[in-house]
C-alpha cells in the first residue's frame, strides 16, 4: 500500500530569471482527499503542476509522489498518475475510438467501458476528430481517458478553462463521483472558484511567494467571516493587525475578513479604539474566502 | 510499448507519408521521363556519350527533394507535439521519456527509408536495363549524398521543432542551415563518394540532439 500521503511536496524554491514564484513551499495531499490549489494569476499555480509533473525542475526542494521523486520516477509508475493538462490539450489528429486504441495498450488497468459511457453522452461518431470538436466535448474525451486510466491520483491543471457552464458542471459531477467511490486522490487548479467549492475537500490558497492556508474547506468556511463596519466619514483605517485581512475601506464602510468570532471582532476594535457602528457578521463562500485572503488587487 | 507509439505517428503522419511517396516518385519519374525524351530524340549512344564526356547524370532535379521530404516529415511529425505542450502527454506515457522519442525519430527514419528506398529501386531498375553498371553506380551514388541529406535534414529538424525555447530554436536554425549546407557544396558526380561515411556518422550524431530539446523541455525552459 502507499504511504499516507500521496503527494509530498517539500520546501520547493523556484524563480523565473529573477523572479522569485516561491520560496521554501511545502504541503502534501493525503491519500482520498481532493486537494485544490488556488491563487490568483501568476502566484504559481501551473508552476506547482509542472513542478509535480516532472516537467519543470525547481531551483531547490523536491517533490515526491507515491514515495518517489518525480524527477528520478519509475515510468511504470506513472501509469498511477492521470495528467490532465490545461485547456483539456490531447492528440487533436485523432479520433475517439484511435484514441482510446492508443491509450489503452500503455494501462493494464484500462476501463474501455468508463471511456465510451461518457463519450455516449457527447452524441459523437467514434470517427470524429477531436479537432473538429468543441472544447466542452475535448474537455469529456480528456476526463473520459483519465477515468479509463483509473489512476490513483489525478492532476488537474484548470480543468474548467474554456467550458461552458453545463460542461463544467457535467466535468464536477463525473470527477467527484468518481474520486469519491473509488477513493482517488486529486490535485487541482481551476480559476472558477465557485466549481473547487462544489469538488474539493482540502485547499491550499497560494499568495505571491507562499501559501497563505492549507487546511479542509468545510473548516475554512466554518472559521472565516466576513465583517462590514461603519465609520465616520473621513476616518482612515490604518491599523497593521495581522488578524484582519485585507481590509478596504469604501466611503465610510469597511469590509475586512477573520478567523474571529463576532464578540472577539468587537473587543478587538474596542482595543484598536476604532469607532464602528452597524457591524455585520457573515459566513463567507469559498470565493468570498479567497478574495477576502488574498485582497481583491 | 512499441507498437501504440508507432501507431500515434502513422496516424499523424500517413496522409503525409502518401504524399511523401506520390511527390518523390513523381520527380523521379519525372526524371527518367526526360532520359527517355534524349533517348528518343537522339538515340542512346548520344545519352552514354553525354554521361561520359560531360558528367551529366540527369537527375539533378531531384537533388533538394530527398531534404524537403524529410524536413516536411519531421514537421508533420513533431509541430503537433509541441503546440499547447502537447509533448507533455507523450513525456506522461508510462515509458522512459528518451526511448519514447527514439522511438518516434526511428519511425520517422523508417518512413524515408521506404520512401527514399522506393525511389532508389524505381532508378536502379530503369538504368540498369539502359546503361552500363558503372554508369548507374555513378547515378545513384550521387543521389545517395542528397537521401542522407534528407535524413539529417529531418533529424535536425526534429530537434529544432522539440526545442522549447524561441532564442535557442533559431539558434539550432542557424546551425542546422550551416551542418545541410555542406551535403551541396559541390554539384559534381559522386564528390562525396569519400566523405560519405563521415556524413553518415555526423547524421547518426543527430539523433542525439532531439534528446537535447527533451532534456531542456523536461527542466522547464520555456519562453
Amino acid at each position: 500500500m502507499y504511504m499516507e500521503s500521496v503527494i509530498e511536496c517539500k520546501n520547493l524554491t523556484h524563480y523565473y530569471g529573477k523572479r522569485l514564484i516561491y520560496e521554501n513551499l511545502s504541503f502534501s495531499v493525503p491519500q482520498g482527499r481532493i486537494l485544490g490549489l488556488l491563487g490568483k494569476n501568476g502566484t504559481g499555480k501551473t508552476t506547482t503542476i509542472n513542478i509535480l509533473s516532472g516537467y519543470l525542475r525547481p531551483r531547490s526542494g523536491e517533490c515526491l509522489v507515491f514515495g518517489e521523486n518525480v524527477q528520478t520516477m519509475n515510468p511504470a509508475r506513472r501509469r498511477d498518475i492521470g495528467l490532465l493538462i490545461e485547456g483539456h490539450v490531447q492528440y487533436t489528429f485523432m479520433n475517439i475510438s484511435q484514441i482510446e486504441k492508443f491509450y489503452s495498450q500503455f494501462y493494464p488497468k484500462w476501463n474501455k467501458d468508463a471511456y465510451y459511457e461518457l463519450m455516449e453522452k457527447l452524441k459523437v461518431a467514434p470517427g470524429q476528430r477531436i479537432s473538429r470538436m468543441s472544447c466542452g466535448q475535448r474537455s469529456q474525451v480528456a476526463l473520459g481517458l483519465i477515468l479509463a486510466q483509473n489512476p490513483e491520483l489525478l492532476v488537474l491543471d484548470d480543468f474548467s478553462l474554456g467550458l461552458d457552464p453545463g460542461y463544467r458542471r457535467l466535468f464536477i459531477e463525473y470527477l467527484h463521483e468518481y474520486a469519491k467511490a473509488e477513493n482517488k486522490t486529486v490535485f487541482l487548479t481551476s480559476h472558477i472558484i465557485q466549481d473547487m467549492e462544489r469538488l474539493i475537500d482540502d485547499c491550499i490558497i497560494l499568495d505571491y511567494g507562499k501559501i497563505l492556508i492549507q487546511q479542509p474547506v468545510s473548516t475554512l468556511l466554518d472559521n472565516l467571516r466576513r465583517f462590514t463596519f461603519t465609520v465616520p466619514e473621513g476616518y482612515s483605517w490604518q491599523i497593521a493587525d495581522d488578524k484582519f485581512y485585507h481590509p478596504s475601506l469604501i466611503r465610510n464602510h469597511i469590509e475586512t475578513y477573520a478567523f474571529l468570532k463576532q464578540e472577539d471582532v468587537e473587543q478587538e476594535l474596542r482595543e484598536m479604539q476604532v469607532p464602528y457602528t452597524e457591524l455585520k457578521c457573515e459566513n463567507v463562500n469559498l470565493e468570498d474566502a479567497f478574495i477576502g485572503l488574498t485582497g481583491k488587487y | 510499448m512499441l507498437k501504440p507509439i508507432l501507431y500515434k505517428e502513422w496516424i499523424k503522419t500517413r496522409w503525409y507519408f502518401l504524399l511523401a511517396i506520390l511527390v518523390s516518385i513523381g520527380f523521379t519519374g519525372y526524371s527518367l521521363l526526360r532520359v527517355n525524351r534524349v533517348i528518343g530524340l537522339k538515340g542512346m549512344e548520344h545519352l552514354w556519350q553525354v554521361m561520359l564526356e560531360r558528367d551529366v547524370i540527369f537527375i539533378d532535379l531531384q537533388m533538394y527533394i530527398p531534404l524537403i521530404i524529410g524536413i516536411l516529415l519531421a514537421i508533420v511529425q513533431f509541430v503537433p507535439e509541441i503546440q499547447q505542450s502537447r509533448l507533455k502527454l507523450t513525456l506522461h506515457l508510462p515509458y522512459p521519456h528518451y526511448r519514447i522519442i527514439a522511438v518516434m525519430l526511428l519511425y520517422g527514419i523508417l518512413v524515408l527509408l521506404v520512401c527514399f528506398v522506393f525511389n532508389f529501386i524505381f532508378m536502379s531498375v530503369y538504368f540498369i536495363g539502359i546503361l552500363a553498371g558503372e554508369l548507374v553506380k555513378h547515378i545513384l551514388m550521387t543521389a545517395l549524398t542528397w537521401y542522407i541529406a534528407g535524413f539529417t535534414g529531418y533529424l535536425l529538424t526534429a530537434w529544432i521543432c522539440l526545442e522549447p525555447t524561441w532564442k535557442r530554436r533559431i539558434l539550432n536554425i542557424v546551425i542546422a542551415v550551416c551542418v545541410l549546407r555542406v551535403f551541396f557544396l559541390s554539384a559534381v558526380p559522386e564528390a562525396y563518394n569519400s566523405f560519405l561515411p563521415v556524413l553518415i556518422g555526423y547524421t547518426s550524431l543527430t539523433v542525439l540532439l532531439s534528446m537535447l530539446s527533451v532534456y531542456r523541455f523536461k527542466t522547464g525552459q520555456q519562453d
